[in-house]
């Protein structure tokens, strides 16, 4: 099977399926991905092993990128033994390791500077990404139970930090404010968890949406004091936000992914579904809009058990919402190692692509995605 | 023996040795001095009763006590120990999924249990065993002879003891005479005398002659009172060996035939001279005045198994207490009414079977002789009364046999009974082929042929008529509401945004609905017609939700007593049911429709929210116009303030003035919200403003007057001195 060739749906377009580079390391199951702010050089990946890694996906042989010398290299060690099959490993640049839990959800600021991470541990943290430390943590009072599935930075400079989790809130915190430890605003809204969180920077500038597991996308207009409300057929688990702010791509746990229409709340086109064999009923998916907002390219739940824990990435055309792609995701170097569930027993092995990030905010060339593998797989044009 | 034994073989022989007709339970050890005492000759009252470990059972109140409770309740050195109090207050009864419930078989033993269980086998009862059981045989056996010999009291006894006869006495009337005591020698003792019932004239049973002795000859037989020989046979204690089925003895004489087997009579009179009771051994056969040695021999071959009653006599308690009988001999016993008899190895017979028996005396009397045989049966002689069961009986065939038997095939038989041939077709020619999956998949056959689904001639109908009878199940819709939802639908907020072809359906459908097309649009081709139509029911729930805004905010309102008026009009036939019928649970008609993918207006609901100043800022925004606090009109605001105050101040004041109640009733119905608004107005949290009517057309907080500088300056001035 070549499972790295990709070729699974040919086309005219330019769709970057060539896998560029794999990011190992994680131990666990990698549960976000994100590309580092406006050139989106870097990856941050949030794992089930409590740590943050930061990685330069380009591979070091082809060691042609601008400013990854200011970095120190350190080798993945785990190195394929075999390169002429596998991918060639990105570099992992740091660890970033204080979660107690596992990494739930990644938010890089602005400048690179800072990003904030949130996880099991109830608690918003705030890193310094050169230093390698957390600056500011956001638990007192904060989420008072379950976990944090959604953490963004929001406001005028990356002034806030709205995080949405299993305790049915949106909590703002204030990142310039270094007493209080108490958040700017809870919103209680929700009658579920919150799962996803987007700030409209580029509309009104004064917005934020927030999913959840209640099946509503609700819309928090700062700026009008106004609530809006949309409801879902299935609870929400996905939204990205185009960049002028206007739609939203809201992914649902009834198998569909809708582009829907904010300032009305219609929907423009829907993707997925049951003709495609596209299904998501029961894990977070994450989907992104990509290629300059051509395409929406979704993660997927059922990755193929027979073709060695193969997982699928899943892209649609955005304006006329037929498949573009569909794209095998590998398991990754550690093939042969026996998958073991928490119950004690040997979980079937299976590569659920959870995550998904398109560099530079869905206008780069290249998007990663991240599973149960633990392995961070980069995509790019051939 | 070459050999050592070991001692239990050894004790196990000597025991075999010692007592060897032991048959029943365990025989006692040996008693030899070799012989180890393993307690079996331990007396009663120092036996103990163990259970099958070895536990004692029984505590008395001087043999239990404390031991019993420390080793025997609980098994445990402990003893019982109560468990630790939970408290049941978080943990209600009636949360438990299974409360444990105490079941009589907690407080059970193992031997209860066995019990129980042997208690719960059902088994038929002996007389219904099985046909042609012969385990009542004993007691069936006269059977026949009833007919001719009444069992029981006769008519005659009946009638005497409604006379007040009584069993013993004698008929006639009453004699006077002197009490004849038990002692007949001191019969001169008084003179009075008593009625009595005559004496019972003994019933004299003529023997008839079978030998050719004299006439007269009483060597052998006697002429007996029958009731005097019954007597004596009651008395015997040896019933073991009662070898002759008495079921004469039944209160009617018996013909005492063939009087050989008959036991002498002995002496009868008590206290006669030279034997007294001391003499008396209690065994009646014992002829004291017997001379010689006792000989007897046995005068019918094989007739006679009379034991020899020295070993017997040696105790003759032992005959009086109480033995051992086993359930299937009492059974045997207690039907039987016998003696128990044993096989020649002195085993009980086996269960359904009884002892071959010589036949009952009478009915021998009568075959024996061939005296009064039967009445013959004519030869030609046919019975009239054939019963119809028993000619029924002899050719009956089954409706199952017969159909296998026939070889006709149902076209045949159709022949035959001069149907008109159906057309040559099977049911599988009818039935659709998802029946025929169904079918194939219930009875796991898969030779079964092609379902064809056709319709027969008679039932079929035109293609107009289908199609009427589809559109006829097409939901109705009424017309206000289908011009609503095409209206709704032209501006711009039509449901099935992403499928153009159901939507064109969606508005045909309406359209028709609404009477401004004649006919409902053609059914695509891809569509089956359980498709088509349900797609038709979803347009008409669809059209339902997509009411104008005031049917939705009617249908939102929607009490319990009141249906919707899309209801009743859509389905008048079921009003009455209506009323019976519980209220329906409210969907939610934005989750309908988001189900139904009408995104838009129908999913969107817009409300306020209170961002905190802090949040505005940091969002780069001025606060909304409903947080500011300056937003009140400060007129009315001191207006209300004012008579809040002078209330507050009567009301502190304490004072009873009717004027000042008045004022205060006044405030309270003018005032509408009261006191709680206005402080709530006064709080420094965002008041809920349903003062403030929100105006999507016109942005107040950019359109407002802007506020002025100083306002600014409170808000954002300090903005720097924060970082």
């Amino acid at each position: 099977m070549d499972g790295y060739g990709n070729h699974t749906s040919k086309g005219k377009d330019d769709f970057p399926r060539k896998i560029l580079s794999q990011l190992h390391g994680s131990n666990g199951p990698v549960h976000a991905v994100t590309y580092s702010s406006s050139p989106g050089t870097y990856i941050l990946t949030g794992s089930a092993d409590r740590s943050i890694r930061l990685y330069n996906p380009i591979p070091s042989t082809t060691t042609s990128s601008s400013n990854s010398s200011s970095f120190i290299h350190k080798p993945s060690p785990s190195t394929p033994s075999s390169p002429t099959s596998l991918p060639p490993p990105g570099r992992l640049i740091q660890t970033f390791s204080a979660h107690g839990y596992e990494v739930l959800s990644l938010a890089v600021s602005t400048d690179n500077a800072t990003f904030a991470s949130s996880g099991g541990d109830r608690a918003v943290f705030l890193w310094d990404v050169t230093s390698g430390t957390t600056i500011r943590r956001f638990s007192n009072s904060g989420h008072t139970t379950g976990r944090i599935n959604a953490v963004i930075f929001a406001g005028v400079d990356d002034s806030l930090l709205v995080s949405g989790g299993h305790d049915t809130t949106v909590r703002i915190w204030d990142v310039r404010s270094q007493s209080s430890s108490k958040p700017v605003q809870t919103l209680g809204e929700a009658k579920d968890g919150v799962t996803s969180l987007v700030f409209d920077k580029e509309g009104t500038g004064a917005e934020v949406v927030a999913g959840s597991v209640d099946g509503r996308v609700r819309t928090y207009d700062v700026r009008m004091g106004r609530l809006v409300t949309d409801v879902m057929p299935g609870a929400v688990t996905s939204l990205c936000l185009a960049r002028d702010g206007r739609t939203v791509l809201v992914g649902c746990l009834d198998s569909k992914l809708r582009l829907m229409d904010r300032s009305n709340g219609q929907c423009l086109r829907t993707y997925g579904g049951d003709k495609e064999g596209w299904t998501n009923n029961e894990i977070r998916v994450q989907s992104v809009l990509g290629g300059k907002e051509r395409w929406v390219v979704a993660g997927d739940e059922n990755g193929s058990t027979e073709q060695n824990g193969e997982g699928r990435v899943w892209a649609w055309d955005l304006l006329t919402g037929k498949l573009v792609a569909k794209i095998a995701v590998p398991w990754g170097p550690g093939g042969g190692k026996v998958v073991v569930g928490r119950d004690g027993k040997e979980k079937e092995r299976k590569n659920v692509v959870s995550c998904v990030a398109w560099k530079d905010g869905g206008f780069g060339n290249q998007f990663c995605v991240g599973g149960t593998s633990g392995v961070v797989t980069v995509f790019g044009d051939a | 023996m070459s050999y050592k034994r070991s001692r239990a073989t050894f004790e196990a022989d000597l025991t075999a040795q010692q007592s060897p007709y032991v048959f029943f339970g365990t025989p006692l050890p040996p008693r030899d001095p070799d012989v180890r005492d393993d307690g079996s000759y331990v007396p009663i009252w120092k036996q103990e009763v163990r259970d099958e470990r070895g536990r004692k059972r029984l505590h008395g109140a001087f043999t239990g006590g404390f031991s019993a409770g420390y080793f025997n309740t609980v098994g445990s050195k402990e003893g019982w120990t109560p468990s630790t109090f939970v408290s049941s207050r978080t943990n209600r009864y009636k949360d438990q999924q299974k409360a444990a419930q105490q079941r009589p078989e907690d407080f059970m033993d193992e031997e209860d249990l066995a019990d129980a269980e042997e208690a719960k086998k059902i088994t038929t009862n002996a007389a219904f065993a099985g046909l042609g059981s012969t385990a009542n045989d004993a007691t069936r056996a006269s059977g026949l002879m009833g007919l001719f010999r009444t069992q029981g009291e006769t008519m005659g006894v009946k009638l005497l003891k409604k006379m007040g006869w009584k069993e013993g006495q004698g008929i006639g009337p009453k004699v006077r005479r002197k009490a004849r005591l038990e002692l007949q020698n001191d019969g001169s003792a008084q003179g009075e005398t008593f009625l009595f019932a005559p004496e019972n004239v003994p019933m004299i049973a003529f023997v008839k002659k079978t030998d050719k002795k004299g006439l007269g000859y009483a060597g052998e037989s006697r002429l007996t009172p029958i009731g005097l020989s019954g007597s004596k046979k009651s008395s015997h204690g040896d019933t073991d060996d009662e070898d002759e089925d008495d079921y004469g003895s039944l209160g009617r004489p018996k013909l005492t035939i063939g009087g050989g087997a008959r036991k002498k009579e002995t002496g009868k009179v008590r206290g006669g001279i030279g034997i007294g009771v001391l003499n008396d051994t209690g065994s009646d056969d014992e002829d004291p005045y017997e001379v010689g040695p006792k000989i007897s021999y046995n005068r019918v071959i094989g007739g006679d198994k009379k034991k020899k009653k020295t070993t017997v006599a040696a105790n003759p308690a032992l005959q009086a207490k109480p033995k051992f009988i086993t359930k299937k001999a009492s059974s045997i016993l207690g039907k039987v009414g016998l003696g128990v008899r044993k096989c020649h190895d002195g085993r009980l017979p086996l269960d359904g079977f009884v002892f071959g028996k010589e036949p009952d005396a009478l009915t021998t009397e009568i075959n024996s002789e061939g005296k009064y045989p039967p009445p013959k049966v004519p030869p030609g002689w046919v019975s009239s009364k054939t019963s119809k069961a028993e000619s029924g009986g002899a050719n009956y065939v089954s409706t199952a046999d017969a159909a296998e038997a026939s070889n006709l095939d149902p076209k045949a038989r159709a022949a035959l009974l001069g149907e008109k041939q159906l057309p040559g077709k099977s049911v599988f020619d009818f039935i659709s082929p998802a029946s025929r999956d169904r079918l194939a998949a219930v009875t796991g056959r898969s030779d079964l042929p092609q379902a064809l689904g056709e319709v027969p001639a008679a039932y079929a109908r035109s293609e107009a008529e289908k199609q009427r009878e589809l559109l006829d199940r097409v939901p109705k819709l009424d017309k206000e509401t289908a011009v609503a939802a095409i209206s709704r639908g032209i501006g711009g907020g039509a449901p099935y945004a992403d499928d153009e072809e159901k939507r064109a359906r969606y508005r045909g459908y309406l359209e028709f609905q609404a009477g401004f097309r004649p006919q409902l649009p053609q059914k695509p081709t891809k569509l089956t017609n359980e498709e088509w139509l349900r797609e038709f029911h979803e347009f008409f729930n669809c059209a339902r939700i997509f009411k104008p805004m005031t049917g939705f905010m009617a249908s939102r309102f929607t009490t319990s007593s009141s249906t919707k008026p899309s209801t009743t009009s859509s389905s008048t036939g079921d009003a009455k049911e209506l009323v019976s019928k519980p209220p329906q649970k409210t969907e939610d008609p934005a989750e309908e429709a988001a189900r139904l993918g009408m995104f838009g207006t129908m999913t969107r609901s817009t409300t306020d929210f209170y961002p905190t100043r802090l949040l505005c800022k940091r969002f780069g925004v001025k606060p909304p116009a409903h947080v500011q606090p300056d937003n009140y009109d400060p007129t009315t605001e001191r207006k209300k303030e004012d008579v809040w105050s002078q209330f507050q101040s009567y009301g502190y004041q304490g004072g009873g003035s009717v004027e000042r109640e008045l004022m205060g009733m006044d405030f309270g119905s003018t005032g509408g919200g009261g006191p709680g608004s206005t402080q709530s107005g006064e709080a420094q949290k965002p008041a809920p403003a349903p003062v403030v009517v929100l105006d999507t057309s016109k942005n107040e907080a950019l359109e407002g007057k802007r506020p002025g500088e100083e306002v600014f300056k409170a808000i954002f001035g300090d903005s720097d001195d924060d970082e």
